[in-house]
């Protein structure tokens, strides 16, 4: 009983079992093609239901390099009331690194004028403690609003550098 | 504007989408030597925050939410294969490859085309579609990184190997450079190289080539597999051409601890055997026997044990240990029998899932832990087998899905509430938004304020410098206009002329004051009026904002509602239909799983026929007082893999100990 003719008389029984999985492996694909669809519709709909783009107001926190600056959590206040307090966890932190860009607050802004306050903590050079603000006034019209919170590098200080950026 | 360091890990993603466990490591070893690239949208930066998490999920909801808005606009082609390779970690190859496709229609920069033709004939590849494979990768143009290039040379290796076009791939592997740095690469190529030397008959070219991964020094364990196969694959490939004395050797060079030990024990058995040295046979038979009989290796040895001990004319012994082989496959037998009728009885896959992390989902889950239960024994090369695999990954994958709709299905109470909130709070405001808008407020603060512009224009014209006095002076002045209407209707003298002459002088040093202070309260005024004028277009804005939220905001929470029903529908019918597919992946891998366990019993079944067949030969032998015969047949061998190795194609072959090996030879007769 040659090997071959062994594996001979196994086909029609491989051959349906491939067939029933790759079907099946079809049908799954396409429920979960559904299901990602409608978790995207229900992101959407949270979205827009709680932060209308009228109103929304969204602060994200990019870091470049790194090499001056490694973050531990990040505050934030609008008009002087605190709207977040962040704690990065090192997974977090290396996403940043790798150039991943957080969305760390999104809320609602009335139209007008606000301040936007952010306290910055972690170890700076030579591993000491270091804690930074920055400030930034805006200006809330009808449209949303994005803020950016850099952390750069400044070589030749060697020192890290914290500033906001009002995209328009 | 911002630059990253190590974007484009999707490479690692989808690199691992089709090279699997042993190429996996090379493939993310190149992903920290890509160039850096800009993010310009926040908002895809969020999206690789997520993606360099690992939370692909989520990752892959924010970028299709993302290009809905229109956020992403700078990171199009990106976007557009990032996506792909989303979807792929989650087991989406159509849609994974439907979108690299149609991303190639598109004009892109040459280093965006090959990778996305690179990816899909990865896909293809994974996905068994060996020709779209190769037309894919044939299709990358220009220069790859020195690893892609390496890793696409491997692919379409396996590719031609797995067609059997192994001359093509010979001229391929033969004409590919390593770099420094890629000896890992070159091993694979290497072993490939060999054995699509085997494949074609030529061994003794293979030889030197195999031999040199034979005997690779690697504290790695992937190359320490890989050292083994190829040892076997040489080995085998001897005792096939009936050079068994050269097979000896490689065969040694096996690990004894691997998992490649139990067929490299069986072949050097069968390499004595082939020079008529069954005592020398017997060593290496003997130690196969005192282990685990789920081997398809063991099982073989039990048979072949006997038949060496027929060969030296030991009769007794030979009988004896066809009597431990028949008593050994109907206790194995009963065993399987047992563990079938478990799977029957048992959710199957809730055992494998419930060992491992619940958080983790997608191509990159693989079973690391087998449960501890009699079934799995028998179930290894199931197990790691690549569909099995990948049913297992759907099946972890419908539950991640089915607790994410879970968890959306709270929030929709929760969305239901608030919406009706806001009916409620529009409902109560729409009485005062209707008395203001009526009032028309605005306008008559507007129609004031041109009241107090024309006066004050009046007044700078006419110069009426009383007019913005402070009250007290404005008191004064008319006490003073008062004085001299009254002193003009007293007759001429010298007393009234000397009061008309007081007032005049009071009269004049009050203007004078007057006079002075007049232009900046003018401007004062003017300031004061464009504050005015601001306030009122403020007031004008959140007028307008007001008639439009009144008019809006029914419609708004109507089609909020309407949205929020509709998910729901949704929401409801894909929670069934993923209940019912992880019942039916179920089912099919536990058929796989039954079908896998009564093919181990149909081989047991054929090796006890065969055992009692020579078993009744030799009694036969004994009764008859006839010296002792030649066994009628040499141990049959197991139904196995194909006779020769196979490529390093991980993603078909798996990591079983048994699933890759080669097989036995399949006409031990001949060499007798």
């Amino acid at each position: 009983m040659p090997a071959a003719a062994a594996d001979a008389t196994e086909l029609p029984a491989e051959a349906a079992a491939e067939t029933d999985t790759r079907g099946l492996d079809e049908e799954i694909q396409s429920l979960k093609k559904d299901v990602v669809d409608l978790n995207k519709d229900l992101f959407v709909l949270e979205e827009e239901l709680l932060f209308p783009a009228s109103t929304q107001v969204a602060v994200f926190i990019s870091m470049d390099v790194g090499e001056f600056f490694a973050l531990d959590s990040v505050q934030l206040k609008i008009d002087n009331r605190e709207v977040s307090n962040y704690l990065y966890t090192a997974r977090e932190a290396e996403a940043l690194l790798k150039g991943g860009v957080h969305r760390i607050y999104v809320g609602n802004l009335k139209v007008g004028k606000h301040e936007l306050v952010a306290l910055f903590s972690g170890k700076g050079p030579n591993q000491r403690d270091y804690r930074r603000g920055a400030n930034l006034r805006f200006e809330k019209s009808v449209g949303a609003k994005y803020l950016e919170l850099k952390i750069t590098d400044r070589q030749r200080r060697a020192q890290p550098e914290f500033a906001i950026k009002d995209w328009e | 504007m911002r630059v990253t360091r190590a974007l484009l890990v999707y490479c690692s993603l989808i690199a691992g989408a089709a090279t699997a466990a042993d190429s996996d490591t090379l493939a993310a070893q190149s992903v920290s030597k890509l160039s850096p690239i800009v993010v310009r949208d926040l908002h895809y930066g969020d999206v690789l925050f997520h993606f360099y998490q690992g939370e692909d999920f989520d990752a892959l909801t924010r970028l299709n939410a993302y290009r809905q808005w229109h956020l992403t606009p700078n990171h199009d082609a990106e976007g557009e294969l990032l996506l792909g390779g989303l979807y792929l970690s989650l087991g989406m190859h159509n849609e994974a490859g439907e979108r690299f496709e149609r991303l190639l229609t598109r004009n892109l920069p040459e280093d965006v085309r090959n990778r996305a033709w690179f990816y899909l004939g990865k896909i293809w590849y994974a996905r068994g579609y060996l020709e779209r494979a190769e037309r894919a990768i044939r299709s990358i143009d220009g220069v790859l990184t020195p690893e892609l290039e390496a890793e696409r040379l491997h692919l379409l290796a396996n590719t031609l190997m797995r067609q059997e076009r192994f001359d093509e791939a010979i001229a391929l592997l033969n004409g590919w450079r390593a770099r420094d740095g890629q000896q890992d690469w070159l091993a694979y190529a290497e072993f490939n190289l060999g054995v699509a030397l085997i494949r074609k008959g030529l061994v003794s070219e293979a030889d030197p080539i195999l031999t040199r991964v034979g005997q690779l020094e690697s504290g790695r364990r992937e190359l320490r597999s890989l050292r083994d196969r190829a040892n076997l694959a040489l080995g085998y490939a001897y005792i096939q051409a009936e050079q068994a004395e050269k097979a000896r050797l490689p065969l040694e060079r096996v690990r004894l601890n691997g998992p490649y030990s139990t067929k490299a024990l069986l072949g050097v058995g069968w390499a004595d055997a082939a020079a008529g040295d069954f005592e020398g046979a017997l060593t290496p038979w003997l130690e196969l026997r005192d282990r685990n009989l789920l081997d398809a290796a063991v099982q073989e040895s039990y048979l072949a044990i006997p038949y060496a001990f027929r060969k030296l004319d030991a009769n007794a012994q030979a009988a004896e240990s066809y009597e431990l082989a028949l008593r050994s496959f109907d206790e194995e037998s009963a065993r399987i029998d047992q563990s079938i009728s478990t799977i029957k009885r048992e959710q199957l896959l809730d055992q494998f899932v419930a060992k491992d992390d619940q958080q983790q989902y997608g191509w990159f889950w693989s079973l690391r832990q087998v449960p501890d239960a009699p079934e799995s024994r028998y179930l290894y090369a199931l197990l790691a087998s690549h569909d099995f695999q990948e049913g297992l990954k759907n099946y972890r994958d419908l539950g991640f899905l089915s607790s994410t709709l879970s968890r959306w299905d709270d929030s929709i109470g929760a969305f239901d509430d608030m919406i009706d909130t806001r009916e409620r709070a529009y409902a109560e405001r729409l009485p005062r938004a209707d008395a203001l808008l009526a009032s028309g407020a605005v306008e008559s603060l507007r129609e004031r304020r041109d009241r107090i512009s024309n006066e004050l224009t009046r007044i700078e014209q006419s110069k009426d410098v009383a007019a913005l006095g402070t009250q007290e002076q404005r008191d004064q002045w008319q006490r003073i206009a008062r004085v001299e209407a009254a002193l003009a209707t007293l007759p001429a003298d010298e007393e009234n002329d000397e009061l008309r002459e007081k007032a005049r002088l009071v009269k004049g040093a009050l203007y004078w004051q007057l006079d002075e202070a007049f232009k900046a309260r003018a401007w004062n005024q003017r300031r004061t009026l464009r504050d005015l004028d601001q306030a009122l277009r403020e007031a004008d804005n959140r007028w307008i904002r007001v008639e439009k939220a009144r008019t809006s905001a029914p419609t708004n929470t109507g089609e909020f509602a309407a949205r929020l029903q509709a998910l729901k529908e949704r929401l409801d019918g894909l929670t069934v239909r993923l209940v019912d597919m992880q019942a039916k992946q179920n089912d099919l891998l536990e058929r796989l799983a039954i079908r896998q366990l009564e093919q181990q019993k149909a081989r047991l079944a054929a090796y006890s026929v065969q055992a009692r067949f020579e078993l009744a030969a030799i009694y036969d032998g004994i009764a008859s007082s006839a010296p002792a015969r030649e066994p009628e047949t040499e141990p049959q061998p197991a139904p196995e893999p194909g006779p020769v190795p196979e490529s390093d194609d991980p993603v078909s072959r798996g990591e079983g100990p048994v699933q890759d090996a080669p097989a036995p030879p399949s006409d031990p007769g001949s060499r007798s």
